[in-house]
């Protein structure tokens, strides 16, 4: 196993060990797919159709826009980026490790979702399985690297908190898996749009592939790779 | 043989203000060298531009070999385990981890220790045993027993002159005077951006002048006389002794402290 597999492994272990990681990903999560996912389909049993989608973004969202920027302050923000300097590591690989590993971690909970919703709700399974997991597939990387933005940006863990939950709220509020997009009003539909989630519950649950919700979500992923980059090379030269 | 570290005229300023102002300094292959200054000298400065930490704005630094670079700050994630951060290392370096000096190092008894659980010796042996995993030619080690307590700086101590045993040169930067003594083969002391002593430790005290302490103690009391001519001021003593009849219970003769003579370099006294 080369330096990179190893380092993915080595991260995801970490992640398990540290209760963040454990918590956002997959406590919490689960929590509320057993609640919601029970009220949402005796409240409004159509909700069956989407629950697997929705569940999904929820999760996704909250694992990476929570879970992830506490695990960039504690190397980026503290003395461990002293240690990967002096050691000859690049201050990337790093970011591409917790990364990697906060993928893994988030398609194993969507995995997760996608046999229980069936079994414990009666959740209809995507009709186009292809869809919904190359939407899956995208929405975890982007969401992964606007939550990066935020655990390099933040200088410290009690702000990291409080702007990844002002960041979650309204992700998860105005995508559309609370509730339909029409209910809302028309600025609050606009607002949803750039946030991630809202792009990837519209790819999961449609009917093909449209280059109409691949371009927002390759926008905020190219945008945020460049400010990532940015944030890195000010951390380096720091 | 080229030296194994050369610096010439090193230049670094932060804005307006130049904290190295030309620094000249060459480590021998296989020395223990010490890079001494008071607080705010430009120690840590000059460390990490050699170290290519940090960018400088003039001179020429020459480093013959491989380093390893161990930080007085430096820390690892709270979960990972001594074993997993060694062989994490070592992959990422490309390099198998040379397990006989890991064991000189006791790294077996961290192994399965998690960061956050272990003590600062533990931690600190740890960071050396991280810099030596690319089997480094020149080790620096920033202020190594910076918070250790008697045991662990004698063991550090033990595994740094088994490095120098090796064939390592070690580059060290520390405040602690017996630890120079004990340790080194050549120092240099920074003043105010620049080197105001370059040299052995022996070359320090003769550089400041021979002083040594005599304490004698009779029955009449304890007295203490400071003197550059030992061998003409003990017969003095001793004879002014005899005329007063004093009875001499103990002699003790000792050279100034290297603390003494730092100060007084590093202070421009």
């Amino acid at each position: 196993m080369n330096g990179f597999l190893y380092g993915v492994a080595l991260q995801w272990k970490l992640d398990l060990r540290s209760r963040t990681m454990l918590i956002t990903c997959y406590a919490v999560p689960l929590l509320f797919f057993a609640v919601m996912g029970g009220i949402f389909t005796s409240v409004m049993p159509e909700s069956r159709e989407t629950l697997i989608q929705s569940m999904t973004v929820f999760a996704v969202t909250m694992g990476a826009l929570i879970g992830l920027p506490p695990s960039l302050v504690e190397t980026y923000r503290s003395d461990v980026k002293n240690a990967y300097q002096a050691n000859g590591v690049p201050l990337s690989l790093g970011l591409a490790l917790i990364n990697s590993s906060a993928f893994v971690h988030l398609l194993i909970m969507s995995g997760i979702l996608y046999a229980a919703a069936p079994v414990l709700f009666d959740a209809k399974l995507p009709e186009h399985p292809g869809i919904y997991f190359s939407g899956l597939v995208v929405l975890i990387a982007v969401s992964l690297s606007a939550a990066s933005v935020v655990g390099l940006a933040v200088k410290d863990t009690a702000n990291t908190s409080m702007i990844s939950i002002l960041l979650f709220l309204p992700s998860t509020m105005l995508s559309g898996i609370m509730f339909p997009k029409e209910m809302l009003p028309k600025a609050f539909v606009i607002a949803g749009k750039f946030f991630p989630a809202a792009w990837g519950y519209e790819w999961m649950t449609a009917p093909g592939f449209s280059w109409r919700t691949l371009c927002p979500l390759l926008g905020i992923f190219l945008a945020a790779c460049i400010v990532c980059g940015i944030l890195l090379k000010r951390i380096r030269t720091r | 043989m080229t030296n194994a570290l050369e610096v010439r005229g090193l230049r670094k300023s932060y804005g307006e203000k130049a904290v190295l102002k030309g620094i000249d300094l060459s480590v021998g292959r296989g020395d223990i060298f010490a890079l001494l200054g008071v607080n705010g000298a430009g120690k840590t400065t000059a460390l990490s531009c050699i170290e290519g930490l940090r960018k400088y704005d003039g001179g020429t630094i020459s480093v013959n070999g491989r380093i390893g670079i161990q930080l007085q700050s430096a820390a690892l994630p709270a979960h990972i385990k001594g074993a997993e951060a060694v062989e994490l290392f070592a992959r990422w370096n490309r390099k198998t981890a040379d397990h006989s000096m890991l064991a000189a190092l006791d790294t077996g008894s961290i192994a399965g220790k998690r960061y956050q659980e272990m003590s600062t010796g533990q931690k600190r042996r740890l960071h050396l045993a991280l810099a030596l995993i690319c089997d480094p030619d020149i080790v620096f080690l920033d202020e190594p027993t910076a918070g250790l307590d008697v045991e662990g700086r004698i063991s550090l101590h033990r595994y740094i002159r088994e490095l120098k045993a090796r064939g390592k040169t070690i580059v060290l930067a520390t405040h602690d005077m017996a630890e120079v003594e004990s340790l080194c083969d050549s120092i240099a002391i920074l003043r105010d951006g620049r080197i105001a002593f370059a040299g052995t430790v022996i070359e320090l005290t003769e550089k400041i002048g021979k002083h040594y302490n005599i304490q004698i103690r009779t029955d009449q009391g304890t007295e203490t006389y400071g003197t550059g001519d030992i061998v003409a001021s003990l017969t003095a003593i001793l004879k002014s002794y005899q005329e007063k009849n004093a009875v001499i219970q103990d002699i003790r003769v000792d050279r100034g402290s290297l603390e003494q003579h730092f100060l007084k370099i590093a202070k421009g006294e």
